[in-house]
């Protein structure tokens, strides 16, 4: 179905809704189409394309919600869903805070966004298939790899459409390139997996599969021969993507609905002093050519650019309208998560934070899920390399780090200059004063 | 960073997975408590798909030259409910139809999937999917036969497809009271029952069509307790691929509740847990996450096949001390993880993985057995038609031992007793982290103190060589296993167990 076909659609089930008793409906369709091809040790492993339709609607009767999805788009399958919607909403309880977002005029300039590439849809399957092929065989004719889990290259053309009952009937194209390679290192039983990937919503920014197998290849080469340290206290420095692991968990301590449910270490905590003067974050869904770009979010909103923390003072946490009305405030955009959320660049080059430590960790991966909200505690298994002198020293592995996400916003000692926008969440290289490190 | 290489379980739960059925006309066909027609395929009925068509999108997509061709039929409802701040937030039902068409040439895959299940759409997308070989027709397809499984683990006698709204609230609302009633320091309650029904028919070149309805519920906790300002959260969910009878016989909406807000409180005067190595016994509660982790995901066959599983050159080798035997078992009747029959229809059948210490098999779909010249052992399958089939796990259990409990506790002077978990990890080089969420001190062979989130880390190597003692209380956790980006139900046992020394991640 074409743009205007799906946008009529959902204008029309939301008119059939609200004939139905529905005091207020929501209609969002996403439409996609994929490539994707995996190859490994040279050979094309998998070739997928498809493309694929997505309906979710959302009815308040009263200020009692129900919600509904559907992969299936005929007309029989939608009046069926929406019916039922309004049937059981009327079970759930009436909360005078449901509903959906004032009506808001829709002002942005969706071009001025970046976020569709043309040249895109015109690249042929061979040359995806080649470049993956390339990243590939770059880092397979390094020695020191072991095996290659793959490499893979991916574009997505989606579209989002949304109409609902106040008035709102938009509609965006993204595009989407990326590629990644995945490699194994190491002897014996002690191996190490590392690799890298770029995405971008334009062609000519992607990486090239030089760059990208580079990268790869200096990430997994540098683990070889990784071993325990003893149990201590030490600073911690995070390379890039850390920093951005380190955000998204940042993410779920000011996301409103944890706020509201007094689910976060954050709660209660805006025009505190939460960090030191060196944070400052930033969730900004306007961004020109951001991976986390988008001219509305999931519930028609406008995104917009919300300072989180301005150094170190918390301002604002990331809302959706619901939750916003719960805590008094009003939405930042957040319905669909975060944005692109990162913490401002600072001054220092990542070589003079390394050169700072005198024994510490440079962080480069971790492992598991030991992040809690509520108390803001961390507790991850890590890699990376060890620190003595303000050299790199040798490579860790098998280590866990400890910390408390509260803790460490007051002690970040510096700040890098590197900020780059590869990932909807990201940040610069920075250094923690201090975390828990174990080992022996 | 495109993080493709982890192997992840989660425990069950969280909004996302939360549920409750309406009727849809659907259901009409599956009369109460009955199991589903076995020569019924559900699409030819539903949706009009005949068996000519099947067979002609088959030869479509063996058209350039491809060895085998696949289609699977998914058509899945899932209904929830959610529960916070004493009221019913929302209800939702979720549908999702399609079909997923597959095409093997070698070790290649050609894969295409479309959610418009038509005659002309699905022959489109099988020569999609075809084009991953590049040559002509060499094989025909098979007259399609109906195959039965012989299996049935499902419980299908109290079906919740066949529960009424109005009472699925009310399951929710006694978890949430039970839960918020059961400390005054319950300040936050959050609840939710998810159940769905999943129809799949999947049929092949070679000539099978097989059908299954598969039934899935789940009802979770959360709470959130605070005192002097410390706030911690507990968590609990129980389900299956069962009905409402469970909720009345097995785990009642309050005993999940009351677990939840147990934890919450007992986190409250949790202490950070002391880092370094030290002796570990795991709890049979929830700790089937390290058998999962540490020997269930390094023996899945793809990566076993590649050589990129720490494991792949050690079948028939001793791997473990001797008292250690590790299976999963599909059949087992009613788990998260329990199948009739597999992504790609094979019957599943409990799959011996470490017998006595040794390395003895590989969870095996049907391209990686073919490729390693091994049998099929029913463990393909997929998070979605969206997803090719994979080597997965589905309920992973290690054998009991004589120990007894008291006895494990009793012989660690100081270490660390593991309870609850937020989930597990484990990359293919096969160094995991558990997370858990709580545990308590050992000091003097008694627990003492509880603990709040610790991390352990090891690699499987070395861990299966550390277990020392086994009890035999054997006890399941629920989860949701990640693998390349594909979701799957899963449960996890294992009873009490004592690892010589294992890394402990804390705050010193």
């Amino acid at each position: 179905m074409s743009t205007p076909a799906l946008l009529a659609l959902a204008e029309e089930l939301v008119a059939f809704g609200r004939k139905n008793g529905a005091s207020q409906a929501e209609v969002l369709v996403r439409q996609g189409t994929e490539f994707s091809v995996d190859v490994r040790e040279g050979e094309i492993e998998k070739l997928t394309e498809a493309d694929s339709n997505g309906l979710t609607l959302r009815v308040f009767v009263d200020g009692k919600m129900a919600r509904a999805s559907s992969s299936d788009l005929s007309g029989e399958t939608l009046h069926r869903l929406m019916a039922n919607a309004i049937d059981r909403a009327r079970l759930s309880s009436a909360d005078p805070l449901a509903g959906l977002p004032e009506k808001n005029p829709l002002a942005i300039d969706v071009a001025a966004l970046k976020i569709y590439d043309p040249a895109l849809l015109d690249m042929p399957p061979e040359k995806k298939i080649a470049a993956a092929r390339e990243t590939e065989a770059i880092c397979l004719a390094d020695k020191r790899i072991k095996k290659s889990f793959g490499a893979g290259y991916r574009t997505n053309v989606g579209a989002t459409l949304l109409a609902n009952s106040n008035g709102f009937s938009g509609s965006y194209t993204r595009t989407s390139c990326s590629c990644y390679v995945y490699l194994q290192a190491g002897e014996g039983s002690n191996l190490f997996d590392e690799g890298w990937g770029d995405e971008s919503p334009f062609l000519g920014r992607l990486e090239t599969p030089e760059e990208i197998a580079r990268k790869a290849l200096h990430r997994v080469t540098r683990l070889i021969g990784g071993r325990k340290v003893e149990t201590q206290n030490v600073p911690v420095v995070l390379e890039p993507p850390m920093t951005g692991s380190l955000l998204s968990f940042l993410f779920n301590c000011v996301n409103g609905n944890s706020i509201y449910l007094k689910q976060s270490f954050l709660a209660g905590k805006v025009g505190e002093q939460v960090g030191n003067e060196l944070v400052t974050i930033i969730d900004d869904g306007t961004l020109p050519e951001g991976i986390g770009t988008k001219p509305f979010d999931a519930e028609g909103v406008p995104t917009q650019k919300t300072v989180v923390m301005e150094k170190g003072i918390l301002r604002s946490y990331l809302m959706d309208t619901y939750a916003a009305r719960k805590l008094g405030m009003k939405s930042t955009g957040n319905a669909s998560g975060a944005n692109n959320l990162y913490l401002a660049a600072g001054t220092s080059t990542p070589d003079e934070i390394i050169k700072s430590v005198s024994k510490g960790l440079l962080l480069t991966g971790t492992i598991g899920f030991g992040l809690v909200p509520t108390t803001g505690d961390i507790s991850r298994g890590a890699f990376g390399l060890w620190i003595e002198n303000g050299e790199i020293a040798f490579p860790v592995s098998e280590i866990t780090i400890s910390g408390n996400l509260g803790q460490i916003l007051r002690g970040i000692q510096m700040v890098g200059n590197d900020l780059k926008f590869k990932d909807s969440i990201t940040g610069p290289t920075m250094k923690i004063a201090e975390m828990t490190v174990g080992g022996k | 960073m495109i993080d493709i290489n982890r192997r992840a379980f989660l425990r069950r739960g969280g909004i996302g997975l939360a549920a409750t059925l309406t009727s849809g006309l659907w259901f009409d066909l599956l009369a109460r408590g009955a199991v589903p027609p076995p020569s019924a395929t559900l699409f030819e009925e539903r949706f009009g798909v005949t068996r000519e068509q099947m067979r002609a999108i088959l030869a479509s997509a063996l058209s350039k030259g491809g060895d085998f061709s696949e289609l699977y039929f998914e058509y899945k409802i899932r209904n929830s409910v959610r529960m916070e701040e004493d009221i019913i937030k929302d209800s939702s039902e979720n549908i999702t139809l399609g079909v997923g068409i597959r095409v093997l040439k070698g070790a290649q895959t050609g894969y295409g999937y479309t959610d418009d299940i038509t005659f002309e759409k699905m022959k489109r997308t099988a020569l999609t999917a075809a084009a991953i070989a590049a040559g002509t027709s060499r094989l025909s397809v098979a007259d399609l036969t109906q195959k039965v499984s012989p299996l049935q683990v499902y419980d299908l006698q109290t079906p919740m497809k066949d529960v009424l709204l109005k009472a699925k609230v009310e399951m929710v609302k006694l978890a949430y009271t039970a839960a918020q009633s059961h400390d005054k320091r319950i300040t936050k309650v959050q609840a939710g029952l998810m159940d769905e029904i999943q129809y799949v028919t999947i049929a092949n070149s070679e000539g099978l069509i097989i059908s299954d309805a598969r039934p899935q519920v789940v009802l979770f906790v959360s709470s959130t307790a605070e005192e002097n300002g410390v706030r911690n959260t507990g968590f609990k969910a129980a389900g299956g691929r069962t009905g409402q009878d469970f909720f009345l016989k097995t785990e009642t909406p309050a005993s999940i509740g009351n677990a939840a807000s147990a934890d919450a409180i007992t986190l409250l005067s949790a202490i950070d847990p002391p880092a370094g190595e030290q002796p570990v016994v795991l709890g049979s509660l929830q700790s089937g996450v390290m058998i999962h982790e540490a020997v269930g995901h390094p023996l899945e066959a793809d990566g076993n096949r590649k050589k990129t599983s720490i494991m792949w050159d050690k079948l028939g080798q001793q791997v473990a001390n001797p008292i250690v035997t590790i299976y999963d078992d599909p059949t087992i009747p009613h788990h998260s993880g329990s199948m009739n029959v597999d992504d790609e229809g094979t019957i599943p059948t409990k799959t011996m993985l470490i017998e006595k210490g040794k390395l003895v098999g590989f969870l095996q779909d049907r391209l990686s057995a073919k490729l390693m010249n091994m049998d099929p052992n029913g463990h393909g399958r997929r998070a979605s038609y969206r997803d090719v089939p994979i080597p997965r796990m589905a309920n992973t259990v290690l054998g009991t031992g004589d120990a007894a409990v008291e006895d494990i506790i009793k012989s660690v002077k100081k270490g660390f007793f593991a309870e609850t978990y937020q989930g597990g990890q484990v990359s293919d080089s096969g160094k995991f982290t558990f997370s858990v969420n709580m545990g308590y001190l050992i000091e003097d062979g008694k627990l003492t103190r509880p603990v709040k989130n610790a991390t352990l880390i090891g690699t499987n190597v070395q861990i299966l060589n550390e277990v020392e003692m086994i009890a035999n209380d054997t006890r399941y956790f629920l989860g949701t296993c990640g693998k390349e980006g594909q979701s799957a139900s899963v449960t996890a046992g294992t009873p009490t167990l004592k690892l010589r020394q294992m890394t402990v991640g804390g705050r010193s």
